[in-house]
């Protein structure tokens, strides 16, 4: 038993520190794919990172121009973006310090380092893609500390459970995202091969392709991938299967219209095939999947965060 | 050898005469600071910073809403109590909290003290520290102060003398704690050597008190803070983790049915004893200060059902008053029938015109406090201030003479202290935590001892830059 | 005189509230100048009572489901005196009743308007406080609008007019800077005019070991006209509900008391 505070603070200190690794990720190809002389469509690849985190409107406010150094800006330092990388490591050293007795000394220290350094980073303007590669390393840290230290109490599960949810939300996004800019029939042509083996090496899912399949890059193979393949890690499969195993370790009885929608989502998974999502179509397939990632974090939230 | 500088005959140091001679009680320790050298004690200091950061036991500055925080200096070298004078200030201050509360109980119900015309009546009903909403109200067991922290000191006669009783929030204990593990961790040997009294049983005892301060048996005991931007934050969140019972906000506990809850992942679970480090008037925004975010709604509804317990009570705040303070010796002989053995600091109060003209003809050489002022703000140290301070503060005195409230300017005792020459005297003054139970009245053997770092500086308080001592109490 | 009385409270609020807590004055107590016949309290969920330490009685209310209005129905029958309007002390020593609160706190204009009745009303306090009372209404006349409900003493006196409340805050205020221990009365009031609410508020001294009304709006004594709900140190101590709530958004409130005269 814990109280709700506490468990809300732990898992959006972890969700936060997610999000700011997978904005990270994303940022760091689309910056490289901003300097690639034959990237296509540019402007609106440059609004990917503010369509995916709903900022599109909030960045017209405050720039002229959308210009990859704007982007850039505002999705990395600008702090008065609550949705920039700054601004999610700021919101991860907040829920932090508020919960400074339940997590250990390392991983106080991890988040509260990572925010401090940032900040000073920030302020020296430093190189985007260095940067990126260190929010990602202290992204690690701080996993690694928690796996390290950390009691496997319910303060442990609530914050992998943080973790989960925003991978399963961003995994899904971007795919749905990049999806858009492609071909709409999934075949196979040479812009598109760069613009998938991009998304592979966003999510970390390159080497994982490349030994599943020991073949090229294909469409089909990566959306499979990426949404059904339980073994990678940032796969929906392997968020769902976390997600459920997590919960049930929670204690209480609260949680049970959570866990209802955990298993929905993870057998929907293991038991879907590609040729059915593709026949649906895979805008319509990761929009439902997004809104059921959005109820089951709802239901989360009703369960156990803010427990009238 | 260390650069020693020798106190001064006009305060009484802890450890040294103005010869230079040892007290006998620190004998030993005196010996085994001659056989370290400067630099080995340097570096036990610097390992002490180092550790206390790590662990974080800082404060907020207050009014610093980046959260900037910092340590409260601790100086290495012990105050040390003699197993005699310790019973003496144990028994003092068991039979003060006991009159406090007598005194509380009293002003609550049949105002049997204010009827024998031994306290003014408005004294105690206009003060704002009186709570209305405490008229009638039965305490289980008639304690109204579970944890009171007494301040005292050691005047130039030697003799100890209570400056003020705390019976809101008393906070400092967590230093008390912490400076001792410090100074264990530091020098071991040390603790072969001396016999000193144990005070790590604090929390089990703090908790037992508040377990004990209800009827229902296995009762659920939550800490309520403020939040992490209070500056005793740590305290709150060490107290908590050391009993193993939950650190709530208001917004952790509602009021449904009469009763008090908590939200949990596990759902709404019933608190019974809140050990509440807020103040009265932010309990309960239906009740109180309407503004206040950081209460429980309804909980004054609860409270006066009498189905949870408040730690300490709400309007304890009358009792340590300093405009209260004065009578605190008649309370012991009316309510104990007994002789105070600790003794007050002797207090003239504005409000009467002869202490008034009194006060005013010798501002220079009192000490002048306002009436609900803590923290040593709002303070006058008349010896200490300049011509100019010492008029503006006759002004405000003159505009307002019921609010304050005038001691003589004590020579507080001082004890040796690291400082940039070496080792030289400070003042220091002392604070025990008693714990009442109604049946009981409890007290771990030691304190905190807040010593004030800048020479000549009587003001100890941490916010004001004063810093603290382990207190080593001997075993008889 | 025989009253009958329905008080009727609605709050309305623009996106659900998630949860509420609220005090509830709304049931008038039996004291030496009025006899409760019957009164009953609808509310839209279960509360509990208890009797505060004025004296009071209240209820409080939880809900704890997400709900965009409340709805509040008290209505009785009481039997008031026509005897002058005087009420005992309490369990509560009436020298608590001369500290100042954030609402009655005078400032320098206010004591200086005090000060001239002292002599008056340490000759005879009834004239002399009647004295004061007719200078407050005199000095801010009764107009609607100008305040709100959390406007302290001193501000409604400097802008010069105000509603019952700002006029006992005001009466109150001097009483206490003079010495005289006053306190804050919320409650109704029977007018033949049929449109006027009937929610008023008054004040009470205390002098002669007594506590005496003086309704200072309408420049007069409390009679069988007036009916007490809750007494307290200031508005926020006696008004009839108080309420805390999380979400919800903006609120619109709707308050009507209807009193009606059903034997002389």
């Amino acid at each position: 038993m814990m109280l709700s505070r506490t468990a809300d603070q732990l898992f959006w200190m972890s969700r936060s520190l997610e999000r700011a690794e997978n904005l990270a990720r994303l940022l760091d190809v689309s910056y490289r794919l901003a300097l690639m002389p034959q990237a296509r469509g540019d402007k609106v690849e440059l609004a990917v990172p503010m369509l995916l985190t709903g900022t599109l409107d909030s960045f017209h406010q405050r720039y002229p121009q959308l210009t990859p150094e704007n982007m850039l800006n505002f999705m990395v330092f600008d702090s008065s973006n609550p949705a920039s990388i700054l601004g999610c490591l700021k919101n991860a050293r907040d829920n932090a310090h508020a919960v400074r007795g339940t997590i250990s000394a390392e991983m106080w220290e991890a988040v509260n380092a990572t925010w401090l350094e940032a900040r000073d980073r920030a302020s020296r303007r430093h190189a985007y893609s260095d940067f990126f590669d260190w929010v990602k390393e202290r992204s690690h840290l701080f996993r690694g500390a928690t796996y390290g230290t950390l009691l496997r109490n319910d303060a442990y599960y609530f914050i992998r459970l943080g973790t989960f949810v925003e991978r399963a939300d961003n995994t899904a996004r971007l795919l749905d995202v990049k999806s858009h800019l492609m071909s709409p029939a999934i075949e196979d042509s040479a812009p598109d091969y760069y613009a998938w083996s991009a998304l592979l090496h966003t999510l970390s899912a390159f080497e994982a392709y490349r030994a599943i399949y020991r073949d090229s890059i294909s469409a089909r193979r990566v959306i499979e991938l990426l949404v059904l393949q339980p073994d990678v890690p940032r796969s929906l499969c392997a968020c769902a299967v976390e997600i459920r195993s997590i919960l049930d370790h929670i204690q209480g009885e609260t949680g049970r219209p959570a866990k209802r929608l955990a298993a929905k989502l993870v057998a929907g998974l293991e038991y879907g095939s590609l040729d059915d999502i593709l026949e649906q179509g895979l805008h319509a397939y990761l929009s439902r999947f997004l809104a059921d990632v959005h109820g089951l974090g709802e239901a989360i939230h009703r369960a156990y965060l803010e427990a009238a | 050898m260390h650069a020693l500088t020798l106190p001064d005959a006009r305060h009484h140091d802890e450890m040294l005469l103005a010869s230079g001679a040892v007290r006998p009680h620190y004998q030993q320790f005196a010996e085994w600071l001659h056989s370290q050298t400067p630099a080995q004690l340097a570096e036990k200091r610097r390992a002490a910073d180092l550790l206390f950061h790590r662990v974080g036991i800082t404060f907020a500055v207050s009014g610093d809403e980046s959260g900037a925080e910092r340590l409260i200096p601790f100086d290495t070298i012990p105050r040390i109590v003699p197993a005699t004078e310790w019973q003496m200030l144990e028994a003092g201050m068991k039979q003060r909290v006991t009159a406090l509360n007598a005194f509380l109980h009293d002003i609550y119900h049949d105002h049997a003290i204010v009827r024998a015309g031994l306290i003014p009546a408005e004294q105690v009903f206009t003060n704002s520290q009186y709570q209305p909403a405490m008229q009638g109200l039965d305490l289980p067991h008639r304690v109204y102060a579970h944890i009171t922290g007494v301040d005292v000191i050691r005047h130039a006669d030697g003799q100890y003398y209570v400056l003020e009783d705390n019976l809101r929030v008393p906070s400092g204990v967590s230093y008390m704690l912490e400076n001792r593990k410090m100074m264990m961790r530091l020098f071991p040997e040390l603790f072969t050597r001396h016999a000193v009294a144990p005070v790590e049983h604090y929390p089990t005892l703090l908790l037992d008190t508040l377990r004990r301060a209800t009827p229902k048996d296995n009762p659920t005991v939550v800490v309520l803070t403020p939040g992490p931007y209070n500056s005793a934050y740590f305290e709150h969140a060490f107290l908590a983790q050391q009993m193993g019972v939950e650190l709530v906000e208001g917004r952790d506990l509602f009021v449904k049915d009469d009763h008090v809850f908590m939200r949990t992942t596990v759902g709404p679970v019933a608190v019974d004893v809140i050990y509440r480090r807020i103040d009265d008037a932010f309990l309960d925004p239906l009740a109180f200060h309407p503004d206040s975010m950081l209460g429980v709604p309804g909980l004054l509804s609860v409270y006066r059902k009498g189905n949870i317990v408040l730690a300490n009570a709400i309007g304890t705040g009358v009792a340590d008053d300093k405009s209260i303070y004065p009578y605190v010796p008649d309370m012991i002989r009316f309510y104990l029938d007994e002789e105070p053995i600790l003794q007050n600091v002797p207090t003239w109060q504005c409000r009467k015109p002869q202490d008034l003209s009194h006060v005013l003809a010798n501002l220079g050489e009192l000490v002048v406090k306002e009436v609900h002022g803590a923290g040593g703000y709002g303070m006058l140290v008349g010896p200490a201030a300049t011509q100019a301070e010492i008029e503006a503060f006759r002004a405000r005195v003159q505009a307002n003479p019921s609010n304050y409230i005038a001691q003589p300017t004590l020579a507080l005792s001082s004890c040796p202290t690291f400082v940039e020459s070496g080792i030289a005297p400070r003042h220091i003054d002392l604070r025990p935590f008693v714990l009442s139970t109604g049946q009981e009245v409890r007290m771990v053997a030691g304190g905190l001892t807040r010593v004030a770092l800048k020479a000549g500086s009587l003001v100890v308080n941490s916010s004001q830059g004063g810093g603290t001592k382990d207190t080593w109490v001997m075993e008889g | 005189m025989k009253l009958e009385i329905r008080h009727e409270t609605v709050y309305r609020y623009d996106v659900h509230a998630h949860h509420s807590t609220q005090y509830l004055r709304l049931t008038p107590p039996s004291t030496d100048h009025q006899r409760v016949v019957e009164w009953q309290l609808n509310l839209p969920g279960k509360a509990s009572s208890g009797v505060d330490a004025f004296g009071n009685i209240f209820h409080v209310l939880t809900l704890d489901h997400p709900h965009d209005e409340i709805h509040l129905i008290a209505c009785g029958v009481v039997e008031t005196t026509d005897q002058p309007w005087q009420q005992s002390a309490g369990l509560l020593s009436p020298l608590v009743f001369l500290r100042t609160t954030p609402l009655t706190e005078c400032d320098h204009a206010l004591r200086q308007f005090a000060q001239p009745f002292a002599a008056a009303i340490a000759t005879d306090p009834t004239t002399g406080l009647q004295q004061l009372a007719a200078a407050i209404l005199d000095a801010m006349p009764y107009r609607k609008g100008e305040t709100v409900s959390d406007t302290p003493a001193a501000m409604a006196f400097a802008q010069g007019a105000g509603v019952c409340q700002d006029h006992s805050h005001v009466f109150i205020a001097c009483c206490r800077h003079l010495g005289i221990p006053a306190r804050y009365v919320s409650g109704y009031l029977v007018t033949d005019d049929e449109g006027h609410v009937a929610s008023h508020a008054w004040a009470e001294a205390w002098f002669a070991e007594a506590w005496h009304g003086f309704d200072i709006s309408n420049a007069m004594t409390p009679d069988g006209h007036h009916l007490t709900l809750a007494v307290g140190l200031d508005y926020l101590d006696a008004c009839p509900v108080r309420g805390v709530r999380h979400g919800g958004g903006g609120e619109e409130l709707h308050a009507r008391a209807e009193i009606r005269v059903i034997e002389e």
